[in-house]
Parts: C-alpha cells; sequence; structure tokens
C-alpha cells in the first residue's frame, strides 16, 4: 500500500466516524510522513546496478562508478541528492569506497505514522495496571492469554516481571496465519543478549510536547522541541561526524527527504524504489514479455561484433535486473517477508546495507495508525505485517553477515489517550519507542509511569513519559554511531544509566 | 560424424563476408545496412530497386538525387481523444521544435541531407537551454542543411562551414562570442574549435595538437562580433571593429593581425585537422576503425577538394569496410532507431510521444549533454535506455489508432510470423533471433481472435524493439 492509498482510507475513515469529530482535531492529517518537503534534491545519482547483489569484495568498484560507466550500464535506481551542492559521482563513490572498507555501525530509523498506541501491543498485564486499563478501554481493550479468538489475548512477554504481555495479533503462532515469527521470537527472553529487541514504553518530550501530528512529528525529527532548528537530529550527527562527499551515508526510503536526516552541509539522499523494470507489451494477454526478451536476448553474435554483442547485452542484463526486482518486490517465501510496502522498503534497506555503499543510516515511515476508530480492525492487521516484517528484516541481515552493524529504532510522534473513544483511541502524550538488534541490550529498558487515573498526565488524560526521546537519541550517538551527543542534542535530559549496547 | 561437417558447413556459409567493393552487387543485407546509414531505413521499394545492382551506383544516386517534397499529413499534437488538434509552433514551444525537425525526417522521401545536417548538429553540438531566442537554433540548423544538402551545393567546403558556425548568432551566443572583445577576449570559441570542431587534442600518431597560448591567440583573433537580435525573426550577428582586436596573432606559426576568417584558415592549416575531421566522418557511417592507407587516401582526397565534403563521403560509402560485419554491426542513435520505427511503420508525428521517447532513449534534437555533443557507440544502450526503446516500439505497434486485424484461425504459427514481419517493413533478424521468436509463436495461445492478435503485437514489438532491431 503505498502513501497515496493510505491517505485515501484514512481520510475515508474520518468522514465515515462521527465519534472523530468530537474528538482531537487532525488539521495536519495531509502531512503522513516524516518529509521535508519544503527542500529539493540538488541533484540525482544513480545507485549502480551492481547494487543488487552486493558489489564483488562487498565494496564499490570505484573506476566503473563514473558517469560513463552508468550511461553505458544504466543504474539501478536514482538517488535524489540533498544538502550539499552538486554532487561528483567519483568523489561520491571514493568515499563509499574508503567508508566500505571499514563499515561502520548502521542505524535504521523506523517511524510508525500517525501515532501508535503501544497500549495495544505492550499491554500492562498485571494488576492495578490491568484493571484501570480494562475500565478505560471496555471495547477495544486486550484480554489476557489466548483468550477471545486470539484477536484481543495477549502473551506473557518474558523478562518484565509478568508486567506486560504482547498482543496475540503480533506474535508467533498464535492468531498469526501460523508464522513463527513475531514480536516475541525478536524479543527472546526479554533480558540483555538473550534479547534483541528492547523497549522503552512511555516516551515522549519532558516539556513541551505536542498532541498534534505535525509539531509533534517535527520534535521527534529534529531532536528539540525548539520550532526555529531546521536541521534533523541525525542530520547534525551527520554535519558533524559524516561524510562530506558521500550522499549515500544516508538514505530516506521515500520519495522525500525525512526531516532526521536533513542536514546543513553534508550530503544525504532519498531513494524512493529500485526500478519497475521489465519488458511488457499492451494487450498482449498472458504474454510475459521479459521471459521472451530473456531468450531473444540470449543470442550471441560475431566476437567481433562489439556493438550487436553490446546491444544484445543491454537488454539481457535488463531482463536479470527485472528478475532480480521482481524477486525482491515478492519477498521470496523462505525470508518471510510478508507482502507489504513496509517489507518492500525493509528488503531495500537490506539490500543497500549490505551492499556496502558507505550506508550509516536509514530512515522509513510506515504504517497509518492514527486510529481514532476501528481501532482493532486497523491496527491489528498493521501489527501483525509489523512483526512479521521486522522479524524478516532481522534474518534478512543475517543472511547478508551484516546484522551485527545494524540497529532498528522503532519509534512514533505520541501515543494515545489511556480512555478509548467508543471503538478508537485519540491523541495522547507517550508512546512506546523499541530498539532492535543482536547487539542491543534488550529487554524493559525504560520506566513505566503507570496508568492508574492520578498517575496520567494531562489532566488525566494521558499515559506520562517516563523517557525522554533525547535520553535515547542520545546513547545511539554515544554508544553505537560515535560522537558526542551533546554537540547534536543541546539541552538534552539527563542520561539513563542503562546501557543500549551490549 | 555427418552432424558435425554439416553445422560446419552451414555456419562457414552464415559466415561468408558480404561482397566487398564498389561494384560488387548487392543483396539485402548491404542495401539496407546503406539505407540505414544514410538514412532512416529502407522501404520495400528501395530494396526491390537497390537489391543487385551495386555499391557505386547508390552512392552516386544518393548524391544527386534531390530530397524531394515532404510526403504524408502534416505533423500536428493531440494528447487526448477530444482535445483538437494543434499545429506545430516551434518557436514557443521548445518540444514542437524538437518534433518539427523530426517530421521532416519521417517525411522527406530522401532524408540523406537530414541525416547529414544532424551530423553537423552532433558535431557543433549547442544547446538549446543556453541560446534563445529558438530561431537561433532553427537558423543553425538550416546553415547545416546548406551544407548537408550535397545536391544542391555539390562543392560544399568545410572551411566556409565553419566560418559561417563561428560568425552564426547560435554559436556566438552559445560559446560566449558575443561578449569576446579586444579588452576581454573570451576563449570559450576557440578552445572548442581546437578540441572538438577541427582539431583535436591528439593528431593521428598520438601528440598533442596544441597548447594554451594558441587558443589564447586564436581567441584575439575572434574577437568584435556582435548579436543583434530586436527581432527574433532577424537575428543577425554583426562584426564591430572597435570591438576586434587588432594587433598581431601568432596561429600555428603563422603572424598576422587576423580576423575571424583568418584565424579560421590558420586553425585548418594545422597539421592534424584533416585527420581529425575524415576521421570523424569515417566514423559516423562505418564501425570499423579505417586503416592507415585508407586514412592516408582520405586526407589526401580531402586536401585535394580545397575542404570539399563531398568526395571525402563518396569515398567513405563506397569503402568495402562497410561490409567488414555480416551482420549489423553499428547501433542505431536513438533518432535513427525512432524515426525509422516510425517510417517503416508508416507514422506521422500526432503527438508530443516522440520527444518525450528521445528524451528516454538518451538523445532529444537541440539539447546534446554537452558541447561535445553525444558520446555515442556503446553508451546508447544500458538497462534504462533498452527499455525506452522497447516501450517507444510498444507504443508505435500497439497504437490503438491503428487496428491489428484477426488473421484467421487457419494461420500457422510461421505465418503469423511472416505476416508480423511483412507488417513491420521486414527489418532485419538474426537467424536465432528468427528461431527464439518462432518459438514464442509456436507456443503462444491462437486459438481465438485476441490470443492471435495479442500474438502479432508482440511478435511486431519484438520485431521493431528487441535487441536486432537497433543495430544497422
Amino acid at each position: 500500500m503505498d502513501r497515496k492509498d493510505l491517505h485515501t482510507d484514512h481520510d475515508a475513515e474520518h468522514v465515515v466516524d462521527p465519534g472523530f469529530a468530537e474528538a482531537v482535531i487532525c488539521a495536519d492529517c495531509a502531512r503522513s510522513d516524516s518529509a521535508a518537503l519544503d527542500v529539493e534534491p540538488v541533484d540525482h545519482m544513480p545507485i549502480p546496478i551492481e547494487a543488487i547483489n552486493g558489489f564483488e569484495d562487498g565494496v564499490p568498484r570505484v573506476k566503473r562508478h563514473d558517469r560513463r560507466s552508468f550511461i553505458t550500464n544504466g543504474a539501478l535506481g536514482m538517488a535524489a541528492v540533498y544538502g550539499a551542492s552538486k554532487i561528483d559521482w567519483t568523489e561520491a563513490f571514493e568515499a563509499a569506497k574508503a567508508e566500505a572498507a571499514e563499515p561502520g555501525s548502521v542505524l535504521v530509523c523506523l517511524y510508525l505514522n500517525g501515532g501508535f498506541d503501544g497500549m495495544q501491543n505492550f499491554v500492562p498485564i498485571a494488576n492495578p495496571d490491568f484493571g484501570h486499563y480494562s475500565t478505560a478501554r471496555p471495547n477495544v481493550g486486550r484480554a489476557l492469554g489466548a483468550s477471545a479468538a486470539n484477536q484481543v489475548g495477549t502473551t506473557v512477554m518474558p523478562g518484565t516481571g509478568g508486567q506486560f504481555g504482547f498482543a496475540n495479533v503480533g506474535v508467533s503462532g498464535v492468531g498469526n496465519n501460523e508464522q513463527t515469527v513475531g514480536f516475541d521470537t525478536i524479543w527472546g527472553n526479554g533480558s540483555g543478549a538473550g534479547a534483541d529487541m528492547a523497549l522503552w514504553p512511555a516516551v515522549n518530550f519532558f516539556q513541551n510536547s505536542s498532541r498534534s501530528h505535525f509539531d509533534s512529528r517535527d520534535y521527534w525529527f529534529r531532536g528539540t522541541t525548539d520550532d526555529e532548528t531546521e536541521t534533523g537530529w541525525l542530520g547534525r550527527w551527520l554535519d558533524l561526524y559524516g561524510s562530506k562527499a558521500n550522499p549515500l551515508q544516508a538514505i530516506s526510503l521515500s520519495s522525500n527527504l525525512s526531516k532526521q536526516i536533513r542536514t546543513k552541509r553534508a550530503p544525504v539522499s532519498a531513494v524512493r524504489n529500485l526500478n519497475g523494470v521489465e519488458f511488457s507489451v499492451s494487450n498482449s494477454g498472458e504474454t510475459d514479455a521479459t521471459e521472451v526478451m530473456g531468450s531473444v536476448s540470449s543470442v550471441k553474435a560475431a566476437k567481433k561484433n562489439e556493438q550487436l554483442n553490446h546491444a544484445r547485452e543491454a537488454y539481457n542484463r535488463t531482463v536479470r535486473v527485472a528478475r532480480s526486482l521482481k524477486t525482491l518486490e515478492n519477498a521470496p517465501a523462505g525470508a518471510g517477508y510478508p507482502q507489504s510496502s513496509l517489507s518492500t522498503r525493509l528488503q531495500l534497506a537490506a539490500t543497500l546495507i549490505g551492499a556496502g555503499l558507505g550506508t550509516r543510516i536509514v530512515t522509513i515511515d510506515w504504517g497509518s495508525f492514527d486510529n481514532h476508530a476501528n481501532i482493532l480492525n486497523s491496527m491489528d492487521p498493521q501489527l501483525t505485517t509489523l512483526s512479521h516484517a521486522l522479524a524478516a528484516f532481522r534474518a534478512d541481515l543475517v543472511a547478508r553477515g551484516v546484522e551485527t552493524k545494524v540497529i532498528t529504532l522503532i519509534f512514533t510522534e505520541f501515543g494515545r489517550r489511556v480512555e478509548q473513544n467508543d471503538n478508537g483511541t485519540d491523541h495522547g502524550t507517550a508512546g512506546p519507542m523499541m530498539l532492535m538488534g543482536s547487539r542491543v541490550n534488550g529487554g524493559l529498558a525504560g520506566d513505566w509511569p503507570g496508568i492508574a487515573p492520578g498517575q496520567r498526565a494531562r489532566r488525566g488524560d494521558d499515559l506520562r513519559a517516563a523517557n525522554d526521546p533525547r535520553q535515547i537519541y542520545a546513547q545511539v550517538i554515544s554508544e553505537w554511531l560515535g560522537g558526542d551527543a551533546n554537540a547534536v542534542l543541546p539541552g538534552r535530559p539527563a542520561a539513563t544509566a542503562r546501557p543500549i549496547i551490549g | 560424424m555427418s552432424t558435425r561437417v554439416l553445422r560446419g558447413a552451414r555456419r562457414r556459409r552464415l559466415r561468408r563476408p558480404l561482397a566487398a567493393g564498389p561494384q560488387k552487387r548487392m543483396n539485402k543485407v548491404m542495401v539496407d545496412r546503406m539505407m540505414w546509414r544514410t538514412g532512416f531505413g529502407p522501404s520495400n521499394a528501395d530494396r526491390k530497386k537497390w537489391i543487385g545492382r551495386s555499391v557505386q551506383d547508390f552512392v552516386d544516386e544518393l548524391l544527386t538525387t534531390p530530397q524531394g517534397g515532404l510526403r504524408g499529413a502534416a505533423p500536428y499534437k493531440q494528447e487526448r481523444d477530444d482535445d483538437p488538434r494543434t499545429p506545430l509552433d516551434p518557436t514557443e514551444d521548445d518540444t514542437d521544435l524538437v518534433l518539427e525537425w523530426c517530421d521532416k525526417m519521417i517525411r522527406l522521401k530522401n532524408p540523406f541531407a537530414e541525416r547529414m545536417a544532424f551530423f553537423w548538429h552532433n558535431h557543433f553540438a549547442t544547446q538549446r537551454s543556453e541560446v534563445s531566442p529558438p530561431q537561433l537554433m532553427q537558423q543553425q540548423i538550416d546553415l547545416f542543411r546548406k551544407y548537408s544538402d550535397l545536391v544542391a551545393n555539390p562543392a560544399a567546403k568545410f572551411r566556409d562551414l565553419l566560418y559561417e558556425v563561428g560568425e552564426g548568432p547560435a554559436m556566438l551566443r552559445f560559446l560566449n562570442g558575443e561578449q569576446s572583445t579586444k579588452d576581454e577576449p573570451n576563449e570559450n570559441y576557440g578552445r572548442e574549435i581546437c578540441e572538438l570542431f577541427a582539431i583535436g587534442i591528439l593528431d593521428r600518431l598520438g601528440r598533442t595538437t596544441y597548447g594554451e597560448n594558441d587558443i589564447k591567440e586564436i581567441s584575439r583573433a575572434f574577437t568584435g562580433w556582435e548579436i543583434e537580435d530586436d527581432d527574433p525573426d532577424n537575428v543577425k550577428a554583426i562584426f564591430n571593429e572597435d570591438r576586434w582586436d587588432d594587433t598581431k596573432k601568432s596561429i600555428f606559426g603563422k603572424k598576422a593581425a587576423f580576423r575571424h576568417r583568418d584565424g579560421v584558415d590558420a586553425v585548418l592549416a594545422h597539421w592534424s585537422h584533416p585527420y581529425f575531421i575524415v576521421t570523424k566522418l569515417w566514423n559516423e557511417f562505418i564501425t570499423l576503425p579505417p586503416d592507415k592507407a585508407t586514412v592516408t587516401d582520405l586526407i589526401r582526397t580531402y586536401k585535394k577538394g580545397g575542404t570539399q565534403i563531398r568526395p571525402v563521403i563518396r569515398k567513405i560509402l563506397t569503402d568495402p569496410a562497410m561490409f567488414a560485419n555480416v551482420e549489423p554491426d553499428m547501433i542505431k542513435p536513438p533518432i535513427v532507431y525512432s524515426v525509422g520505427a516510425m517510417r517503416a511503420l508508416g507514422r506521422g508525428i500526432t503527438s508530443s510521444q516522440l520527444s518525450n521517447a528521445l528524451d528516454e532513449q538518451g538523445q532529444e534534437p537541440y539539447f546534446p549533454p554537452t558541447v561535445a555533443g553525444w558520446e555515442g557507440g556503446l553508451s546508447w544502450l544500458n538497462t534504462n535506455t533498452a527499455l525506452a526503446r522497447f516501450d517507444f516500439a510498444n507504443a508505435l505497434v500497439n497504437d490503438d489508432a491503428y487496428e491489428i486485424k484477426d488473421p484467421g484461425s487457419s494461420e500457422s504459427h510461421t505465418a503469423a510470423f511472416t505476416n508480423a514481419w511483412n507488417a513491420v517493413g521486414r527489418p532485419w533478424l538474426a537467424p536465432k533471433t528468427r528461431s527464439a521468436l518462432l518459438f514464442f509463436s509456436k507456443n503462444a495461445p491462437a486459438d481465438n481472435e485476441d490470443d492471435r492478435i495479442a500474438r502479432q503485437r508482440v511478435l511486431r514489438t519484438f520485431m521493431v524493439g528487441g535487441p536486432d532491431g537497433q543495430v544497422m
């Protein structure tokens, strides 16, 4: 489902749901992702064909990646370049080669769009919170155990002392198309090295947090609630510690650049997708023209006839790229990716990270979690997809031999109210943050403020923030990406003691 | 054992060289090649006329037959069915500027002069994006036409062409000649005349041909030109003596107070100029590099003719190297491929489709990527442009305005192949390509009308837009 489709659904939902009118105003609903729409790319840079299967020796063969070779070979896709002025491709690939030779740590940022209701996925199943939860959410709240046709049941999260349970729609085996992967397989035993995921269940800015999608997103992407700041928190890190020549060091998998990696000077890029390559003949029924082209372009010419050989090879290479991309689009069965635009983007992220292009940061926006109404029907399939896709992504990175170099930060702009509105939940304050990767110090990493009416924020409405996103951002910088967190996140609250890596 | 012998014999027969030499009689492969290299491909009538006749005869006629008028309906644009048909407006819309030229290539009976004009456009690559008003570009292409119509202008000389290009408003604007004065000579054109237009960086022995000082001296000789462009339809270049550097210049050993034309003469007197220009012309027509004796002969011909173009072209076109490969051995430039496909299918310009297609294929007329023109050769085809070429063939073959009739239930798979081949002008297909397409034809469903028409669509699209359609 692409962004446009998501929006159509979303808008329709707003229109048909009368309960929504008295809820929170979504004035900025048109802005459904982290895109910085006011910046234009300064250039476009091709992603070499070879990236599809990784480069020989794991590094781009730079000599071949000058402008001329792209003209001859063609490109797998184009990266829109932002930040820097005109890009010198040769210099960019020289930089990529240098970085790929000693691959740095990689951060994938997955932004769950619309305000993800953490309590629908990480359910407070211990009393007294579960009692408050059930009272606050009589229509949409989860039940204990594998009850209620699994749709609203929960599975205890190991390592949390029985405090939290996963919604069953996001775990393996149960109510889950019999898949054997889900949040629970990533979570493991929920303790340090035994868990590939850390969870902060209640995160938002301690001061000045906003219930507006627009404002809150901007705060999270900028890493500050200061409206004067234009750069993203990762953009500032890139300006200080990133490459001055390689736009592929930070990639938004989108048509537009994410505000998270918006820089002042460092080159960064946006890649929408790899080329949709296939041969097709209009109105030709079931014919697979790419298959026919495969045989026609395999014909050999006399050795000395360089140009005829080249012509056939160009077509044949296109056939091969089309087949490879098809594999990518249709997620090989063994890889376990579910059919989803999230999978496509995570696979693309894995491909680019595995290609050795010097990529340090990838941003992905996904989902439609602004579930004011009908939350079970619209959120639950997304939870299933999310859990499957993350598990598949982890396996994909392992298969490419890069998993220990990658951590994935998953967040949303705010959580939802504690109390339901009929069959949905409205904009709230604290939401969940997750960090995935085998290097991650897994388990419950953040505090839980509790949801008794007296423990809530905003006059008893919202889950209170127990952690500030900048605490986690700062640890990502100091423990993973490298660099001085104070320089990137001035005025941040004091760090917590628990390491995120290890 | 007998099979092996047969196979060997068959292979030898297939690879037998084409008849070499200007007096030899041409077969279909040779006629097709001559028609593609000097135009936009053959019609069946052309083949009927030339098969069995000599290359010499063909070249004689090519160089003595006028272009003839434009055939067929005038071009227009209509992007949707319910839109009105709008005539092209080349000076208002750059798309129309492109289409207007392409239309000439499509509709002229003998388009050799247009093909040559395009050669000069590539040689003196001037970018519309840098040159306004567009009338200047039209003026420059008309100048190229004058030196390309070797029937009307049989003694056309490169020297005169270079004079006129350098004094033409388009080039004066493109390479800053209009800003070049005695106080501030601009070296842009002086540099390119050496590097790209007349001399080349290296001579035939690989030696450096000129230095920075030569560029400075040449540039001083070219000062003093201005453009009068109050009326866009009547733009003129004017020599202003006051802006010209009247002091002595030293160009390649000659010293004088050179003006533009004297400066051009001095450049053309450079030892490497004849080599540069005859090899550039050769490469336009023939893939195999010329051997030493041929280069020497071409240089002699060029010098003897006092920089005349026609005798050199005659020699190149009658050279046996044209047929060094039995199979077509040159990738069609996008303009040749696209215009050729439209001629073969009998299509005219009815939308902006062709201009978009040329852009996607990497060769939009009037918009060369740099002053060096299009790189050409192997660089024409990559995964993106191969797809763009195939898509263009698909758009032409399966244009809704041209119905493909049901060939009927009795049509065999071989008849389907022949039907398709005839419909797209019987283009060259390698024997193994034929086999691959026949294999498809045999296995494609043909039970009902839709199936049979679909089979035609696939066969025709592949014959035009497949790899074999990309070479000439």
